[in-house]
């Protein structure tokens, strides 16, 4: 039983206070880490685990409070003393450069030379190797990272985290852009790492995952350490009551609504970008999920739909009328709303208000003769930043200072602001908190039950069984089968977008 | 499927070229200067004059590859120039002139680095400022009028008819080819040229990466700043006087040579080649529409033409690629 | 969709064709191979005083059966893109040079370098230095800035304080003017005070209009301004009307534009010197092809300098150096 002896204590945080203006981020947190676990850190957004992290890794410097390394002092001035001492990231929002090659991102910044002259071979030699033991042998070295998919540009991230000899990996939501398939196998890479002495922290919001791979963990909630454990020992219940602070009555809210007529549907739909036509119609007031893996062909479906990509044949028909080509505009104009998978590059303006944002897509209601009023404007977008719940401090503050889960409470109010019928809905809750998400699936049904029709792209199956009325399964670009959520349960969707055969 | 590809490379390759050749090709084909216009003697001169812009836009390169901008380029070398004018009629050696010629430029992209990283400025904003510092500093050196110097050798960087005359080119040109080649080596072979498209491409992520960005800022201005100086060094050599309004409006033909040569304002692209052929390009027009006699705003209509359309096809070439 | 993208390309190239189109035009006439060739090239293109050169130019072109290729530095008044023009003149192979030089040094070595081809070079409007060129046709402009100063002098009755606004550092003609006015008045004058005289206008009308406001507002009790070309001139004048002093100040200018002899007309401005740029083009292009037929022309060429006054600008020698008519050469 020697190995179950308690491992030695490779980081400790103690009295960690941060803040930000007038907002305390980390108020006297405290955090320990053992040699070779992996230790997740939960909490909803805006809890302060980026911050907390940031502060390990040197991006940020703690107002109080003191970290000791291997009972040596740490306090890195910057990412790269961070690293050098052991501590690298892989950050939440993906942190590559877009022109540079798969093989130049992932030795930034430890690029091997003799005289300033940088050592190709050699390079490419531990690159190589680098994405072979994550299993991605095939990513060419030479192509430009923005060609990449996100999905891809995902494991050169992790790729250039595990090239550091790193004793402490950070992963921040790392599995939010990746397929099941290469959530698998990062949790495999975790193990081997694990074995290796690695202590890894691991910040996600999918807590079944969570559970998984994490030995031990702690809970902060509004900046304050609440509670830690072992994961063993410990329910999803408790987990999600320890986060909320109050008892969940229910992860998926039912809201009754009924299915009326046929709204939107797609005959032979085929997309430039898409690689399979695809027939589908949707009702008034129905939420049908669109299920499947990463680079299935859902978002492209989407896009193509709301015109962002050209139409190749087929139609589209929203009530009886039937149309092929048409830009955005026209989309909008015919009751369609589109919610990005990217909320950082399409679906907010960041350095603009709440209020802009809100209004960006209907300005009419305060529209005279051209010119805006300003003030009718900003009590609308207080009306929804009450309604969504969203955490400002005005609807005049700039979105970017927000946090991700209230930027994308931002993105869907927009959305019910424009008074959309058909609402085009790409992973809505992807990096938010659960009180959060809870509070989309809730909005979901009313609007089903006001008679919107919703489609809902999720990679989540837990939410896609919850709240849809049908989940269609997407498998390279065609639809395999559609079906009621009585009739799926996890393990049968899984197959169904892995394989593309319906049990 | 591979063949393909590399054919496509190819093709990436020597896009840039096209625009070189068409612009040759065209003036070639009119019989009235045809002779005149491929006679050795025009594209030596062709290039001795294309050497301001030149050392002008390898710095500019660097900057535009980094996401910044230099608008204090032309005054930058005009202050170099009038350095060097002043230090040569005080009597100074004329090797120490031209080394204070060159660091006057390097100080003033320094300065233009620091100011950036340290006020956290958009470059646009401090190289504007620069812009008319140096000038006003310029004229205010040379006292509001251009300064005679006494010839020396270093007036013989630039001539047309070099001697010895097996040098073939002036002095100044095999500079600029050679600073070409060794701006082209840094770019891509050095972790310096990683981190300057690095920084251009995403900075945020460079700087997560442990990439000193200020410290790679600092250091593209300064370079930008000694090839400015080295330029500025250059057009005194050809005017033989220090004069402080000279090259007004110079940096935009330098902005316009890095992005006929597939640079992009936005950061991360751009390359030496492109940016030399640029020059050319330009060189080229003017040298073809004065030997024409064509009005000078002819040729302003076409230069202006062919940066639309010369990014424009960049982008469509791209586009394709995705 | 596409040929919504279209059409601005399509402008575009119409725009491309128009010009190119013109310019064609324009040369139509002179599309004779046997013609001497003489490039004519200007400090810059835009002023009033380089059109009428450009006119002189033409006439002896027409009078003598040559072709000119007129062609200014891109930017003006650059002497780094002055050279550029005359190297590629030289590469051009014309059969001779005539040249305004921006600088008295810089365009030394270009015109070398022609001379070297075998490509002779007549200097007009301003010096050169060295020997290289084979004649100077030129106004005397010392002279110019004499005979400004004794109309200032009279005017003011040899009493007062006067502005001197220079043009630009390093212009060999107008750095001449001013010292000749400079001379003669602090020599015949001394009761004649300079208030300011070492301000420099700049190279444009907004440049120089800028300064002289400046200037009036520093001191409004001026009694007299002398400046040494059209564009200092002019923008003196706009500052000196929207200051309201205009017709009290006595105002002595230089060359002529439209709005100066409605000035001088008006009262406003009260002498304007005078040169006869015509008779420069005109000299300038005859003294070249004289030279290249072989005769012996004269190294120096005075082409006078007049002023005009409200009295006599309606003589018709004055006239006709007020308000030359160009028309019939250019188009």
């Amino acid at each position: 039983m020697q190995q179950n002896q308690p491992c030695p204590i490779l980081l400790q945080m103690k009295n960690i206070n941060k803040s930000f203006g007038a907002t305390r981020a980390l108020d006297n947190v405290d955090f320990e880490l053992k040699t070779g676990e992996v230790h997740a850190l939960l909490g909803e957004n805006g809890a302060g685990k980026s911050t907390l992290v940031k502060i390990l890794s040197g991006a940020l410097k703690q107002d109080e409070g003191s970290m000791l390394l291997e009972n040596f002092r740490h306090s890195p001035s910057s990412p790269l003393e961070g690293r050098k001492k052991g501590v690298s990231m892989i950050y939440q929002e993906l942190n590559l450069a877009p022109h540079l090659t798969v093989e130049e991102n992932i030795m930034l910044g430890k690029e091997i030379h003799s005289w300033g002259f940088v050592q190709r071979k050699e390079m490419k030699r531990r690159v190589r190797d680098a994405l072979e033991l994550v299993h991605h042998p095939e990513i060419s070295l030479d192509i430009p990272v923005r060609k990449l998919s996100i999905g891809a540009r995902q494991v050169v991230e992790i790729a250039r985290a595990l090239m550091e000899k790193a004793k402490i990996l950070v992963m921040d939501e790392p599995t939010s852009s990746l397929s099941q398939e290469d959530s698998d196998l990062l949790f495999q890479i975790i193990k081997k790492l694990k074995v290796q002495g690695v202590s890894i922290i691991y910040i996600s919001h999918f807590l079944e995952e969570v559970q998984r791979v994490a030995d031990s963990f702690t809970v902060l909630r509004d900046g304050k350490e609440i509670c830690s454990g072992n994961m063993e020992d410990t329910s999803l219940e408790e987990l999600i009551q320890h986060m909320v602070g109050q008892k969940v009555k229910e992860m998926f809210p039912q809201v009754e609504h009924t299915i009326g007529e046929v709204l939107l549907s797609l005959d032979k739909l085929m997309g430039s970008k898409m690689q399979a036509e695809v027939e589908l119609n949707l009702h008034c007031g129905e939420i049908l999920g669109l299920a499947g893996l990463i680079g299935a062909g859902r978002t492209e479906l989407l896009r193509t739909i709301f015109a962002l990509d050209s139409v190749e044949q087929g139609s589209i028909k929203v009530a009886d009328v039937r149309f092929s080509k048409g830009t955005p505009w026209q989309r909008i104009k015919q009751g369609m709303g589109f919610l990005s998978e990217d909320r950082q590059r399409e679906g907010l303006a960041l350095s603009r208000s709440l209020t802009d944002n809100l209004t960006l897509s209907n300005f009419s209601p305060y529209c005279r003769f051209g010119f805006l009023g300003l003030k009718k404007r900003n009590e609308a977008a207080q009306d929804w930043i009450q309604k969504m719940k969203i955490k400002a401090r005005s609807p005049e503050q700039r979105v970017f200072s927000l946090s991700g889960g209230n930027q994308q409470k931002v993105a869907l109010a927009r959305l019910l602001h424009q008074r959309a019928d058909i609402l085009l809905l790409d992973e809505p809750t992807r990096g938010i908190d659960v009180v959060s998400k809870s509070q989309v699936y809730e909005w979901m049904g009313q609007l089903a039950s006001r008679g919107k029709a919703i489609l809902f792209v999720s990679s989540y199956f837990p939410e896609l069984l919850g709240i849809c009325d049908r989940i269609a399964v997407f498998y390279r670009g065609q639809i395999i089968d559609i079906r009621p959520p009585s009739e799926w349960n996890t393990e049968s969707l899984m197959v169904a977008a892995t394989t593309g055969k319906a049990l | 499927m591979k063949r393909k590809k590399r054919l496509q490379d190819l093709i990436g390759w020597l896009a840039p070229f096209f625009g070189l050749i068409l612009v040759l090709a065209i003036f070639s084909s009119i019989p009235e200067i045809q002779d005149r216009f491929l006679r050795i003697a025009n594209f030596k001169s062709v290039a001795t004059q294309s050497v301001i812009v030149a050392l002008g836009a390898l710095g500019m390169t660097l900057i535009i590859i980094s996401g910044g901008i230099d608008l204090s380029a032309a005054s930058n070398l005009a202050l170099s120039g009038v350095i060097v004018a002043y230090a040569i009629s005080a009597g100074i050696h004329p090797v120490v002139a031209l080394f204070c010629g060159i660091v006057t430029g390097g100080l003033i992209g320094f300065v233009n680095g620091s100011l950036i990283t340290s006020l956290r400025l958009v470059p646009f904003i401090v190289t504007l400022g620069m812009l008319g510092i140096a000038r006003g500093i310029a004229k205010w050196i040379a006292g509001n009028q251009k300064i005679d110097a006494p010839l020396t050798w270093v007036n013989e960087l630039m001539t047309r008819n070099p001697r010895p005359s097996w040098l073939l080119l002036a002095p100044g040109v095999w500079l600029m080819i050679f600073l070409a080649l060794v701006m082209a080596v840094v770019l891509r072979y050095t972790v310096f040229g990683r981190h300057v498209f690095a920084v251009g491409s995403n900075e945020a992520a460079a700087r997560l990466c442990g990439i000193r960005t200020n410290r790679t800022k600092i250091m593209i201005y300064s370079i930008a700043g000694l090839f400015c100086g080295l330029s500025g060094v250059m057009q005194f050599s050809r005017l033989t006087v220090g004069d402080p309004t000279v090259a007004v409006g110079l940096e935009l033909d330098i902005i316009a040579a890095v992005v006929i040569g597939g640079g992009s304002l936005s950061g991360g692209e751009g390359s030496i080649l492109g940016s030399m052929i640029g020059v050319f390009i330009m060189a080229f027009l003017r040298n073809g529409s004065t030997m024409m006699g064509w009005p000078n705003y002819i040729q302003e209509i076409i230069i202006g033409a062919i940066i639309v359309v010369a990014v424009s096809l960049d982008q469509i070439r791209h586009r394709r690629e995705r | 969709m596409k040929i919504r993208t279209l059409i601005p390309f399509a402008i575009f190239l119409c725009l491309l064709v128009l010009s190119c189109g013109k310019s064609e035009q324009s040369k139509s006439h002179q599309d004779e191979t046997n013609k001497l060739k003489i490039a004519v090239i200007p400090k810059a293109t835009t002023h009033e005083f380089w059109k009428a050169i450009h006119a002189g130019a033409v006439r002896a072109s027409r009078e003598l059966e040559v072709e000119i290729l007129w062609k200014g530095p891109q930017r003006e008044d650059d002497r780094a893109q002055q050279i550029i023009v005359v190297e590629d003149f030289i590469s051009r192979g014309v059969n001779g040079i005539v040249l305004a030089p921006l600088d008295d040094r810089a365009l030394c070595r270009p015109v070398q370098d022609a001379v070297r081809e075998n490509i002779p070079v007549v200097i007009i409007d301003s010096a050169l230095q060295g020997e290289d060129h084979v004649s100077f046709v030129a106004t005397d402009n010392y002279k110019g800035g004499v005979l400004a100063a004794k109309k200032l002098g009279e005017l003011l009755r040899g009493k007062g304080d006067i502005f001197l606004i220079r043009y630009q550092a390093g212009s060999a003609s107008t750095t001449k003017r001013e010292k000749g006015f400079f001379d003669t008045i602090t020599a015949e004058f001394p009761e004649i005070s300079l208030l300011v005289q070492d301000q420099y206008a700049g190279s444009t009308t907004e440049t120089a209009f800028q300064r002289a406001e400046n200037l009036l507002s520093r001191f409004p009790e001026v009694d007299g301004i002398f400046c040494p070309n059209e564009s200092s001139t002019f923008g003196t004048l706009r500052a000196i009307q929207e200051a309201g002093l205009a017709g009290k100040i006595k105002f002595v200018g230089f060359d002529s534009s439209v709005k100066l002899v409605q000035a001088l007309r008006g009262g406003h401005i009260h002498g304007l010197v005078l040169q006869n740029p015509m008779k420069m083009g005109y000299l300038g292009v005859k003294q070249m092809v004289l030279y290249l037929k072989g005769q012996k022309i004269e190294m120096r060429i005075d082409t006078g300098v007049y002023l005009a006054t409200r009295e006599n600008m309606d003589d018709p020698d004055i006239k006709s150096l007020l308000m030359p008519d160009l028309s019939s050469y250019l188009d």
